[in-house]
């Protein structure tokens, strides 16, 4: 259906409010929620035990964003984050999208198998692999650097990444590719110059989604992010909420929650079409 | 088209070792490593000692692990329920031709891209922390619990499955609304001009109909259900606690643990692994078996 917009019909409307209302009602918690939670950054310890939130009868307390951002190494975790989510971001485009033109272009022995081996990828639990991970980057010498996770996450991307773009490469049409070799464009060229600009718009919505999955990573990060300078934004919020729980600074909490929800919030609101785009695209037969 | 074979390999070589060093080796050293007698991690394969099935036993043995099961099925089963009904009834609100279907969808789906321990902090601290003030007070009272501790030993397990379907409902109710777009407009036409009402074309239209994207939800969930982690951190008091604990818990328990409480054993975490890669393969089996989407076409 298209985004005509339809007279306003009351009966046609009347039909259709117990939908409207089962979604107010999840809009109505969604926002009280945050809003609480908000509120809850700006109020005292005692104000919060009390109930008290939305009375700021004490006056907006920043200071405790102030107290986060300063007692904890909320920057360095945010950096971190940044620096897994892109670099991995980068490596897995770069692996998988050669790799998936050739699997959804080209017919050769082997290619059905290969398919068959990133699909089963998909499904097998982190829990089954991860020991032997960590055994290997012990042995290489690996842990206690960035460079481990950045490796990890791209190679464990690469299976749904190659799957998901393989749809757009098969949807592109062959006469560029003819129409480049009669210019005497090189195969290999051909892929670099041509098809891959024109696989932009999968990439950009695979790479957003992935992006945003590494940033909130939670599970490999506690294991191989050990070192405060290493840790990213899911076990750095995990050790914040932990202490401030322990001390009784309930303020400060949820300041470090808020900070770290904003721009994960704020990159969903201006992309939300292109990241529900990236769920639905991937891993579903068509 | 020309072929290279050179480029073939080029193009495939990196995402092809990924594929093995990610996947197949270390799939195949957990497996083995299961049926040994394995203390640490990083032990050399020298130190490992054969022992049969008694890694198995052991976990077995474990009333921690049993624990761990019980909560993993109650998450697969009461969870999947909540969240795989709940998200199939807003796939079809949401199709059902309301305003602002594109605002609710974003709506629904936002708590998956915030990061699960800001969501997890944000639901105990308001919902079941301050459910004695405010408006959480009104509306448990409301619901008939108005007096329930939810983080006391007898509600914390529910008080976390509650907060995690809250963000789990958006992701599977996108896969339904994509389901639900590709049955043809003209079978609802057809079915509206022979005098069906909407309740009847869902029975008789979309639920036949949805199947196939039913059978990818459920794998799925059964999937990300599997690693169950951090809501099982985010809810626990101090230390791991047999109300909350799940496999992939008590895996990181015995394999990385720091509490000095816990026996150390690296072999027995690979096989709660492969016990739940067997759990997902059963139930992919079973979910192929009993859901039949073939022989529709349209």
């Amino acid at each position: 259906m298209k985004k005509n917009v339809q007279p306003v019909s009351l009966k046609r409307e009347a039909k259709l409010l117990p939908g409207y209302l089962i979604m107010l009602l999840w809009l109505v918690f969604t926002v009280v929620l945050l809003g609480w939670i908000f509120a809850a950054s700006l109020s005292t310890t005692r104000e919060i035990n009390m109930g008290k939130v939305l009375g700021f009868e004490s006056g907006l307390h920043f200071e405790n964003y102030a107290a986060a951002w300063s007692s904890y190494n909320v920057s360095v975790y945010f950096m971190n984050s940044f620096i897994y989510a892109t670099c991995s971001l980068a490596f897995i485009i770069l692996i998988s999208a050669p790799a998936s033109y050739v699997l959804s272009r080209f017919s050769f022995p082997g290619n059905k198998l290969i398919r068959s081996c990133f699909i089963i990828a998909m499904s097998i639990p982190l829990i089954m692999v991860i020991l032997p991970v960590f055994g290997l980057t012990t042995q290489l010498r690996l842990n206690g650097s960035r460079v481990t996770l950045i490796i990890l996450y791209t190679f464990l991307n690469i299976p749904f990444t190659t799957t998901f773009l393989m749809n757009f490469f098969s949807s592109l049409s062959r006469t560029y590719e003819e129409a480049a070799a009669i210019d005497g464009c090189t195969p290999t060229k051909t892929f670099w110059l041509v098809m891959l600009p024109l696989a932009q718009p999968g990439i950009v919505t695979v790479g957003i989604f992935l992006f945003l999955s590494v940033w909130n990573e939670y599970f490999m990060a506690l294991i191989f992010a050990t070192s405060d300078r290493l840790r990213s934004v899911g076990p750095g919020l995990y050790m914040m909420v932990d202490t401030m729980t322990r001390t009784g600074k309930l303020g400060g909490l949820f300041a470090s929650v808020i900070i770290v929800f904003l721009p994960t919030f704020v990159i969903y609101l201006f992309l939300s079409e292109k990241i529900i785009a990236g769920v639905t695209g991937g891993g579903i037969k068509g | 088209m020309k072929q290279s074979k050179g480029m073939i390999v080029a193009f495939l070589a990196p995402a092809v070792v990924a594929f093995l060093m990610m996947f197949l080796y270390p799939v195949t050293r957990t497996v083995i490593m299961s049926f040994f007698q394995v203390e640490s991690v990083t032990a050399k394969t020298d130190a490992w000692q054969f022992a049969g099935f008694n890694n198995y036993v052991e976990l077995w043995n474990s009333v921690t692990f049993r624990a761990a099961m019980k909560n993993i099925m109650l998450i697969w089963l009461i969870g999947g329920i909540v969240v795989l009904s709940l998200s199939l009834l807003f796939a079809v609100v949401l199709n059902s031709g309301i305003r602002g279907k594109s605002f609710f969808r974003a709506l629904v789906y936002m708590p998956n891209i915030i990061s699960a321990v800001a969501l997890a902090t944000m639901w105990k601290q308001f919902v079941f922390v301050n459910a004695n003030y405010g408006l959480m007070k009104g509306i448990w009272k409301t619901l008939g619990m108005g007096n329930v501790n939810w983080l006391g030993t007898d509600m914390i397990f529910w008080a976390m499955l509650i907060a995690f379907c809250f963000g789990a409902v958006g992701y599977y109710m996108l896969i339904f609304l994509s389901g639900i777009d590709r049955i043809p407009a003209d079978l609802f036409e057809a079915a509206t001009i022979d005098g069906a009402n909407k309740p009847r074309q869902f029975v008789h239209i979309t639920m036949p109909l949805l199947m196939g994207t039913l059978k990818t939800n459920l794998t799925f969930w059964s999937i990300s259900t599997i690693t169950f982690f951090v809501w099982s951190k985010m809810f626990s008091p101090l230390n791991t606690d047999l109300t909350t604990v799940t496999p992939m818990v008590y895996m990181y328990d015995i394999t990385f643990g720091t509490q000095g409480n816990v026996q150390r054993s690296a072999g027995g975490g690979a096989a709660v692994g492969v016990i739940m890669a067997l759990m997902i393969l059963l139930i992919f089996m079973a979910v192929n078996a009993l859901i039949r989407d073939d022989g529709i076409e349209y």
